[in-house]
């Protein structure tokens, strides 16, 4: 029989609910004998050295995913890493009708045929709904293996605790949706800290991640396939989430707080952005210093 | 003076130390020194509810502009952009609320603060100008509320 590999990411805050429903849902699934689940470390901070990857990559059949990501970010942030899959149809949430359409004309590359569902933790507080909703997927699977002859082996023991590898930063970095990209370079010449590339396909990619500006979503703004993801930007639709729709779970309360107006935005990321590397990487010359003085003197 | 102001949030009584003052995107401030340390006032920590995730987007060191966006708060009810109340550099962010955000809920003007800077020109109010600000704030605020949890 045919076991399903069910990873839960943990939740990168400190909030006692979220972390209190991902060992719920371990817990509910350890007595599954058709699970194998396993606790990871947040899915956006892994790096590919880390050890939770390694065992991630192991696992070579059918996956389930749950995180506290938009369904999009969690397949492109686990395709990036190497974990690449069909994206499986959850009746949690449904799918983008943007990319419904989408889904004859366009493959990504190195897709493998193996499915991977991803499953927003967010979109239900209740710990019986996504383990109902992974029994589905496993019910599914059998009627369809039934027909398939034997099933791909899962080699991750029943329940494991995948720590981060060393110090745990939190990261930023684009993710690439490349079920939408379709390689017009746009960011490539808009990015100013050489974080895209093309790969030896001439497809562009997230060549140096770390070179990216934290907080800075601008090349996601100028995207015109809407195909760049920042999973950690507060803005719904930069974070993933499927159209335009505003995200009604929780209030934006950045306009009390001093936000500007939302036109002026992707220019002034960019710009900030670039005034912070030019900072660090120009020295300081005498004018600098001159600067200094005047304002020391207090004049 | 009295040691604190009270605003009304309907039935929430937000009080304000008068020890410190106070910015426009609800801010106290509190000179410490050559530098200021900013945190959230009790009007921004009861409109959040319960903070569960705290963020920086810039390094300490870092200088900024007034309304550069510098860091993110997720809590019960909101998540908010934070923005630099004032020109200068930051020095220093709190590393236990960072940690720990709940610090803000549970002690805002004191182990909750969230970072220090030098501000050259911090244009705060001084407490009863702050809560004047409130009265005015605070319709636009029940404004948005209502007005997203229509959407």
């Amino acid at each position: 029989m045919k076991k399903l590999a069910v990873i839960i990411f943990r939740s990168p805050g400190q909030d006692p609910r979220k972390h209190e429903m991902e060992e719920n849902i371990l817990a509910a699934l350890a007595s599954d004998p058709d699970v194998a689940a396993a606790m990871a470390p947040h899915l956006y901070d892994l790096r590919e050295a880390d050890a939770a990857v390694a065992s991630l990559r192991s696992v070579t059949g059918p996956l389930v995913v749950l995180a506290w990501l938009y369904p999009r970010a969690i397949h492109w942030t686990l395709d990036r890493l190497g974990i690449k899959g069909q994206r499986g149809e959850t009746q949690l949430r449904r799918d983008d009708p943007e990319d419904e359409k989408r889904k004859d004309s366009a493959s990504a590359p190195n897709a493998s045929a193996r499915t991977i569902w991803s499953l927003d933790l967010r979109d239900n507080d209740d710990t019986a709904t996504h383990v109902a909703e992974i029994q589905r997927i496993l019910r599914d699977l059998h009627a369809v293996s039934a027909n398939a002859g034997p099933a791909a082996s899962v080699t991750l023991p029943s329940v494991i605790r995948m720590q981060p590898s060393g110090v745990s930063l939190s990261r930023w970095y684009p993710v690439i949706d490349f079920g939408r990209c379709n390689d017009c370079m746009e960011c490539l010449d808009f990015c100013l800290f050489g974080v895209y590339g093309v790969d030896d396909d001439g497809h562009v990619v997230v060549e140096s991640p770390d070179n990216c500006k934290k907080g800075c979503p601008a090349c996601s703004r100028v995207c015109p396939q809407n195909a760049i993801l920042f999973p950690m930007h507060r803005t719904p639709a930069i974070a993933g989430a499927p159209g335009a729709s505003f995200d009604a779970r929780k209030l934006d309360l950045s306009e009390l707080f001093g936000a500007p107006a939302a036109v002026q935005l992707a220019a002034a990321e960019r710009n900030a952005a670039l005034a912070g590397a030019e900072k660090e990487a120009k020295p300081r010359d005498n004018l600098d210093k001159l600067m200094d003085a005047l304002d020391d003197a207090k004049l | 003076m009295p040691d604190e102001l009270v605003f009304m949030m309907g039935n929430f009584a937000a009080r304000f130390p008068t020890d410190r003052r106070y910015t426009l995107n609800h801010m106290w401030l509190n000179a410490e020194g050559d530098s200021v340390r900013f945190g959230l006032s009790a009007y921004a920590i009861r409109l959040l509810r319960e903070v569960y995730f705290l963020e920086w987007s810039v390094d300490a060191g870092a200088a900024v502009r007034q309304k550069d966006e510098i860091g993110a708060v997720e809590s019960s009810k909101a998540v908010a952009a934070l923005y630099a109340p004032a020109d200068g550099t930051i020095t220093r962010f709190n590393a236990g609320a960072l940690a720990d955000p709940s610090a803000i809920n549970k002690d805002g003007y004191g182990a909750g603060w969230l970072f220090e800077m030098t501000a050259r020109a911090a244009d705060a109010m001084e407490p009863a100008e702050y809560l004047k600000y409130l009265e005015t704030s605070w319709t636009k605020a029940q404004e948005l509320l209502k007005g997203q949890m229509a959407q």
